[in-house]
């Protein structure tokens, strides 16, 4: 093969690895992006919704503490007896909607027993409302009534709040071993590739310089004229062999004059 | 001994003088003192004709 031949496979193989390996990347940063969009889509906006559902939760026990405590007015009772079911329709439909929503059973297990439990607490809460509103606002009476019960719902809620919590976490840590695993790979292929491309660039430089140098030493010796023992033993198809071959015949024809002068001073 | 190979060599003498001897040298890369130990093959030979039949084409 000619060395020019050698030299544009050389640089097309070089052109080519390096195409495949941006290919590569770009495949493997996409398989990255979709991994996190898939885990921003769902099991993020999970998380997200359990907090929002958590903290209505919270600003619900708050409006009932509201009402209990400035129901003696009015317009207060109307005020927080209203944002009182805000919050708590927003907490049901929520919660309701995020049950529906998980694909973890045990998670959707815990959102329906919170469920059940807020639907309990919600009817204790209209009792108490009723003989707080028909008490003439005994707020001590009517905590009696409710005192401590938001606790198992909240407790519910906030093993909801951590399971939604360790799977985005354990997803987050899936994607990462996938990353980690994809650049191991892609570093082992394209260095493999890299070094075999080097080698064998190397050994073709290697194999080049080493016949130009055998190619120097013959064409020295025939511009000395010492062309006693010389013999041209560099071949090959490539140029460097055809080089060789045209010295064999300066270097026949060099013995040619070299006898016929050698006969004609005899 | 090369005989065919040698007579290659007289017939380019004969033909073109010295000049002729050399550039068949040249042509063939052997030259008359190796033709005469080298084998008369078929490869030689034909290396020679092709090498005379250029030299003639040349006009030596």
């Amino acid at each position: 093969m000619k060395i020019s031949t050698k030299l544009i496979l050389f640089f097309c193989g070089v052109v080519t690895l390096f195409v495949l390996l941006a290919f590569a990347l770009l495949a493997q940063t996409r398989t990255v992006s979709a991994g996190y969009d898939a885990l921003l889509r769902q099991q993020v906006r999970q998380a997200e919704s359990a907090r929002v559902i958590q903290v209505g939760f919270k600003k619900q026990v708050q409006e009932w503490k509201d009402i209990l405590l400035r129901g003696s007015a009015p317009a207060d009772l109307d005020k927080y007896t209203r944002q009182f079911h805000e919050q708590e329709s927003q907490v049901r439909s929520g919660a309701a909607a995020l049950a529906a929503d998980v694909q973890d059973a045990a998670c959707r297990d815990l959102l329906n027993q919170f469920l059940a439990a807020h639907k309990i607490l919600s009817d204790k809460y209209q009792a108490a409302y009723e003989a707080y509103v028909g008490g003439n606002f005994d707020f001590k009476g009517a905590d009696k009534l409710v005192r401590g019960q938001d606790r198992p719902p909240t407790d519910l809620f906030d093993q909801v709040v951590q399971r939604l919590n360790d799977d985005v976490s354990a997803s987050v840590s899936a994607q990462e071993r996938a990353v980690t695993r994809a650049r191991n790979l892609a570093l082992a292929v394209s260095g493999g590739l890299l070094f075999g491309l080097g080698l064998v660039g190397f050994m073709t430089v290697s194999n080049i310089l080493k016949r130009l140098g055998r190619l120097k030493a013959v064409s020295d010796r025939l511009a000395a004229a010492d062309i006693e023992g010389l013999a041209v033993d560099i071949s090959g198809p490539d140029e460097i062999g055809q080089f060789g071959d045209s010295m064999k015949g300066v270097h026949a024809a060099i013995e040619e004059l070299s006898k016929l002068a050698a006969a004609a001073a005899a | 001994m090369a005989a065919k190979l040698t007579d290659f060599y007289k017939q380019a003498a004969q033909e073109f003088g010295l000049a002729g001897r050399i550039k068949l040298a040249m042509l063939t890369k052997i030259s008359s003192e190796k033709a005469e130990s080298a084998e008369d093959s078929p490869e030689n030979i034909r290396v020679f004709e092709q090498a005379l039949k250029q030299l003639r084409a040349a006009g030596g």
